[in-house]
C-alpha cells in the first residue's frame, strides 16, 4: 500500500530565501511524524505546501500514491488534509461555530444557513476535544487556549486524512495539551495520519512515532522516536549542544525598583502584589486565565487600574497610558506578537524604531540611518536570521519574529522589563539564546519580571516565583528551591478551593 | 539561506517591470501622467498645452490637494474623513460672514482666521466622536457630512455674496511670472512641507505604526487616540484653509461648495497608494493621484467626450491601479 503522504524533492523559493530544498519524506497511514528543526528551517512551509497555501518551486506531493496539485487550503480540504497554522486563522468577530464552518456552512433548500445545525455539529467537534465551548460566542471573547482549541475543532471537521498541527500547544495548558494529545492519538489510530511540529521536544516523546529533522531548509535525519535521545535530537538540529538548564550567575539584587500592592484592575486582576529588584528575574506562574498578563498590562498602563499602589524606584506611579509607563522606564513585550507586539507589514528597522523614535531621530527628524544601524546591531547580536533588515517581519518565521519583539523593547533600555512568554514558538538554540539575553539583561541591573507558562522555563530563569490564581498572588516560592510540582500545587490548590468556596456560597444562597 | 540571483533570474523581465511599478504607487502614477500629458500635448498641440489651459488646471485641482494632504495623513493611520466637503463649505460661509461688511464686519483677516477655526473645529469634532465615543470613523464622518452641511444652510441659507474686496484678494493675487493665483501655491507649500513632514519626521511616522496596527502601537507607548484626534484637526484645519480661499477667490461663499468631494479626495489618495487598512501611503503620491484626475478630466473636456465619461475613465484606472497590487512582492508593506 502506497504511503499516505509522500513528498518528492519538494523545494521552495521565496525572494531572497530558500525555505525548502529538496526535501522528501513519507508518512504513514495512522502514523504521528514529528517535524522539528530551528526557526526558519522550513517546518511551516512544508506544512503550507502540503496544506495547498503554498505552491512548491519544484518537487511533488503525493497523497495515498497519487500525485496532487493543490490549488488552495480548499482543495486541500476537500482532499482531507487540515491545518491549524502555527499563526492563526479565526476572525475574531465571527462566532465559534461560524469560523468552524468558514465558507462551507450547512444550508437549507433555499441557501440559508441552518444557524442550529451548524451550532450542534460546532459543538461536537469541540466536544472531541474534551472542551466545552459556547459555539455562538464571538471568538475574540475567547482565551488564546479556547481560541487555539477552535482552530483544531476547524481542521478537524474535515472528512480526515492528514492534519498538520503547526505548534498546536504554544498557548495551551498542561491539562488542555493533555487532552489535545488524546484527540490526536485517536484520530491516528482511526488511521488519520498526523505533522506534527512543536519546539517543544517533551512533546515529540510523548507522542510522536517519528520525527524527521529540518535544517536550513533541507532534511537532515529523520529517526524513530523509540530509539533517539533529546541530545541527538538537538544535535540534528542546531549542530551543537544547547543547555537551557538554570545557571547559577552570581547576580546579586539591588534596590527595589518595582513595587505593586494589592494591585485590582477590573474582574481578572483582584488583589495582586509583586516587588522586583534591580537585576533580579522574578517570575509569575499561574494557570492560563490566573490574570498574569492582565496584572502585566495593569503594571503597563495598557489597563486602567482600579485599587493598590504601584511605586517605580520608590515613586508613586500612576500610568495614563503606555507612553508614561515607557517615560518612567517600564517596557512590556506582549503575549501575543501578531495581534498585540509587532507590525507585520513593516520591516525589521520601523518594527524596531517604533519603540525608541526619540533615539533613532536626528531632533524632529527621522533618521533612517540610525534605525537601520541599531536594528543591524540587534539582527547580529541577536542572531535573527533574514536576508537584510529591511526584511518585511510577517515574512519571518515565528521564532525570528519572536526575536525582533525582543529587540523592539531591548533597545529601549528599560529599567523595568515585563516579559508576557518569552520564548513562544521559539527553537530550543534561540530558546537558550533568550534565557542568555535576560540574564545578561538581568546582570547589567535591569528588573524583569516575565509571566511564562512553561514550567521548566520558569525553573530556569526565575530568581522568585510568584503564583497567580483567580486574579490573586498567593503566593512566593524561590527560584533555586522550586519544582514544578511546588509550583503546580500552589497554582491549583488555590483554584479547587476557590470553586469550592463558591459552591459553598452558591448552596447558602 | 539567501540566494538573490537565482531567484530573480527566473523573474521574466515583464514580471520585474511590473512588480517594480506595482511596489511603488507614485512610479507608476507618475509615468501615466507624463503619458498622459505627453499624449495630450502631440494630439492636442492648440488646446491642451496652451497657459491658460495649464493655469486652469492646476487651479482646479488646488481644493482636492490640499484635502489630500489631510486625508493621506488619516488613511495612513487607517482612518478617513467623509466630511471634509462639508467642513470646507462651512468654513467658506464662516470666513464669508465674519469677513463680509453685510454681515459682521470683521475684516479679511478675521475672516481668513474664521474659516481655519472653523474648519479646526469641525476636525476636533470628528476626532473626538471617533477617538472618544468610538464610533468608527466612516459612520462618524458620514453624520457629520450631513451635520456640517446642514449648518452650512443654518447660517447663511443663500450663500454670502459678494464677501468683500480685500478678503476676495486672498484668493486672487497671483505670482507675476506664471500667474497661477494663491488656492494653488498655498496647495504647493502644504504638499511639499506636508510631504517632509510626513516623510521625515518623527513624530508624523508615528501614523505609519498606528495605521500598520494599532493595538501594537499603542502597546509600543504611542499615544494612538491622541494623535487620530490630531490628524482630525489637521483635516479640518486644512479643509478650512481650502474652503475660505476658494470663497476668497469667487468672492462669494456658497452653500453647495465641495459637495461629492471628497469621493475624489478619496479616489485621488487610494490611487495616490494609500490602503484602506492604513500604514502606507505619502503626500507625493496623493498629489500624483489628483494630478492624474485632473489631466483625465482635461483630457475629457478638451475631446469634447461626455462629462460623463470622466466618471468611468476614473473609476476604471482607480480598479487598474490597485489591482496591480496583486503583482506586489509579496508581504512588502
Ligand atoms: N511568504 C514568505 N516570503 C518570504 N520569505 C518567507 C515567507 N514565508 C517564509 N519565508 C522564509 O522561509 C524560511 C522558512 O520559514 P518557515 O516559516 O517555514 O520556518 P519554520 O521552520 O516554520 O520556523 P518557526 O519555527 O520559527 O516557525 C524563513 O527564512 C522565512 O523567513
Ligand atoms: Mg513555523
Amino acid at each position: 500500500m502506497a504511503a499516505r503522504l509522500e513528498v518528492q524533492g519538494l523545494s521552495k523559493r521565496f525572494p531572497g530565501v530558500i525555505a525548502l530544498e529538496d526535501v522528501s519524506i513519507s508518512v504513514e497511514r495512522g502514523e504521528i511524524r514529528a517535524l522539528l528543526g530551528e526557526n526558519g528551517a522550513g517546518k511551516s512551509t512544508l506544512g503550507k505546501i502540503v496544506a495547498g497555501i503554498h505552491a512548491p518551486s519544484s518537487g511533488t506531493v503525493l497523497i495515498d500514491g497519487e500525485e496532487v496539485r493543490l490549488q488552495d487550503e480548499r482543495a486541500a480540504g476537500a482532499l482531507g488534509i487540515g491545518i491549524v497554522h502555527q499563526e492563526g486563522s479565526l476572525v475574531p468577530q465571527l462566532s465559534v461555530a461560524e469560523n468552524i464552518f468558514a465558507g462551507r456552512q450547512p444550508v437549507g433548500r433555499f441557501g440559508q444557513v441552518l444557524v442550529d445545525q451548524m451550532r450542534a455539529e460546532a459543538a461536537r467537534l469541540i466536544g472531541q476535544l474534551g472542551v466545552a465551548i459556547d459555539p455562538a460566542r464571538r471568538v475574540a471573547e475567547l482565551s488564546a487556549a479556547q481560541a487555539q482549541i477552535v482552530e483544531i475543532a476547524k481542521a478537524l471537521s474535515h472528512d480526515l486524512k492528514l492534519l498538520i498541527l503547526d505548534e498546536p500547544t504554544a498557548a495551551l495548558t498542561l491539562n488542555e495539551t493533555d487532552r489535545l494529545f488524546d484527540v490526536v492519538r485517536k484520530l491516528a489510530q482511526s488511521g488519520v495520519s498526523i505533522i506534527y511540529v512543536s519546539h517543544r521536544l517533551a512533546e515529540i516523546f510523548a507522542l510522536c512515532d517519528r520525527v524527521s529533522v529540518l535544517k536550513d531548509g533541507r532534511l537532515a535525519g529523520t529517526r524513530d522516536v523509540a530509539a533517539t535521545s533529546t541530545d541527538e535530537l538537538i544535535r540534528l538540529m542546531v549542530g551543537r549542544d544547547v543547555h537551557l538548564h538554570r545557571q547559577a550567575d552570581g547576580r546579586v539584587p539591588g534596590r527595589v525598583v518595582l513595587e505593586a500592592r494589592q494591585v485590582a484592575a477590573g474582574v481578572m486582576v483582584r488583589d495582586a502584589s509583586v516587588t522586583v529588584r534591580a537585576g533580579e528575574i522574578v517570575c509569575i506562574a499561574g494557570l492560563i486565565g490566573s490574570g498574569r498578563s492582565e496584572f502585566c498590562e495593569t503594571i503597563f498602563g495598557a489597563r486602567k487600574r482600579s485599587g493598590g499602589t504601584i511605586a517605580i524606584d520608590g515613586n508613586a506611579y500612576r500610568p495614563g497610558g503606555t507612553w508614561d509607563a515607557k517615560a518612567a522606564g517600564v517596557g512590556m513585550v506582549p503575549e501575543d506578537r501578531k495581534t498585540s507586539g509587532l507590525f507585520l507589514g513593516m520591516d525589521i528597522v520601523n518594527n524596531i524604531a517604533a519603540t525608541v523614535l526619540d533615539k533613532v531621530s536626528d531632533g524632529a527628524k527621522f533618521s533612517q540611518a540610525k534605525a537601520e544601524a541599531l536594528a543591524q546591531n540587534f539582527v547580529v547580536e541577536m542572531r535573527i536570521s533574514t536576508p537584510s533588515v529591511r526584511q518585511v517581519v510577517g515574512n519571518l518565521s515565528g521564532g525570528n519574529q519572536q526575536k525582533v519583539l525582543l529587540a523592539k523593547w531591548l533597545a529601549m533600555e528599560p529599567k523595568l522589563l515585563i516579559v508576557d512568554e518569552p520564548t513562544r514558538g521559539v527553537d530550543v538554540g534561540a530558546r537558550a539564546e533568550i534565557y542568555r539575553l535576560l540574564r545578561a539583561l538581568a546582570a547589567k541591573g535591569v528588573a524583569l519580571l516575565v509571566v511564562s507558562s512553561d514550567l521548566p522555563e520558569v525553573l530556569a530563569l526565575a530568581d522568585r516565583i510568584i503564583v497567580m490564581a483567580e486574579g490573586r498572588t498567593v503566593g512566593t516560592l524561590n527560584g533555586g528551591e522550586a519544582t514544578e510540582e511546588s509550583v503546580l500545587r500552589l497554582a491549583t490548590k488555590f483554584t479547587a478551593s476557590v470553586a469550592a468556596s463558591r459552591a459553598t456560597v452558591g448552596a447558602d444562597a | 539561506m539567501t540566494d538573490t540571483t537565482a531567484a530573480t533570474q527566473r523573474d521574466a523581465l515583464l514580471l520585474r517591470v511590473v512588480r517594480k511599478l506595482a511596489n511603488s504607487r507614485e512610479l507608476t502614477l507618475f509615468i501615466l501622467v507624463l503619458v498622459l500629458a505627453g499624449v495630450m500635448a502631440a494630439v492636442y498641440p492648440n488646446n491642451f498645452p496652451t497657459a491658460s489651459n495649464m493655469r486652469a488646471v492646476l487651479l482646479n485641482l488646488a481644493p482636492v490637494g490640499i484635502l489630500v494632504c489631510g486625508m493621506m495623513l488619516l488613511m495612513i493611520a487607517g482612518t478617513f474623513d467623509l466630511s471634509c466637503g462639508s467642513t470646507l463649505a462651512l468654513a467658506g460661509v464662516w470666513a464669508g460672514v465674519v469677513a463680509s461688511p453685510n454681515w459682521l464686519g470683521y475684516g479679511p483677516y478675521a475672516g481668513m482666521l474664521a474659516g481655519l477655526v472653523v474648519g479646526g473645529i469641525a476636525g476636533l469634532i470628528n476626532g473626538l466622536i471617533v477617538t472618544r465615543i468610538g464610533i468608527n470613523a466612516l459612520i462618524a464622518t458620514l453624520g457629520t457630512l450631513t451635520i456640517f452641511r446642514g449648518l452650512t444652510y443654518v447660517t447663511a441659507g443663500t450663500g454670502v455674496t459678494p464677501i468683500s474686496d480685500e478678503f476676495a484678494a486672498f484668493g486672487r493675487v497671483a505670482d507675476p511670472l506664471l500667474r497661477i493665483q494663491s488656492l494653488f501655491w498655498v496647495m504647493l507649500v502644504i504638499a511639499l512641507g506636508g510631504g517632509w513632514l510626513i516623510a521625515r519626521t518623527r513624530f508624523f511616522r508615528q501614523y505609519y505604526f498606528i495605521g500598520g496596527n494599532p493595538r501594537a502601537a499603542q502597546l509600543s507607548g504611542i499615544r494612538v487616540d491622541r494623535l487620530i484626534l490630531i490628524g482630525f484637526v489637521i483635516m479640518g484645519v486644512l479643509a478650512g484653509l481650502s474652503g475660505a480661499l476658494y470663497a476668497a477667490r469667487l468672492n462669494s461663499a456658497v452653500v453647495n461648495a465641495g459637495v461629492g468631494i471628497e469621493l475624489k479626495v478619496i479616489t485621488a489618495t487610494v490611487l495616490g497608494g494609500a490602503s484602506l487598512k492604513g500604514g502606507e501611503g505619502t503626500i507625493f503620491g496623493g498629489i500624483m493621484g489628483v494630478l492624474f484626475i485632473a489631466l483625465v478630466e482635461n483630457a475629457m473636456i478638451i475631446n469634447s467626450v461626455g462629462v460623463f465619461w470622466q466618471g468611468i475613465v476614473v473609476g476604471l484606472v482607480l480598479l487598474f491601479a490597485v489591482s496591480l497590487d496583486r503583482f506586489k512582492t509579496p508581504g512588502r508593506g
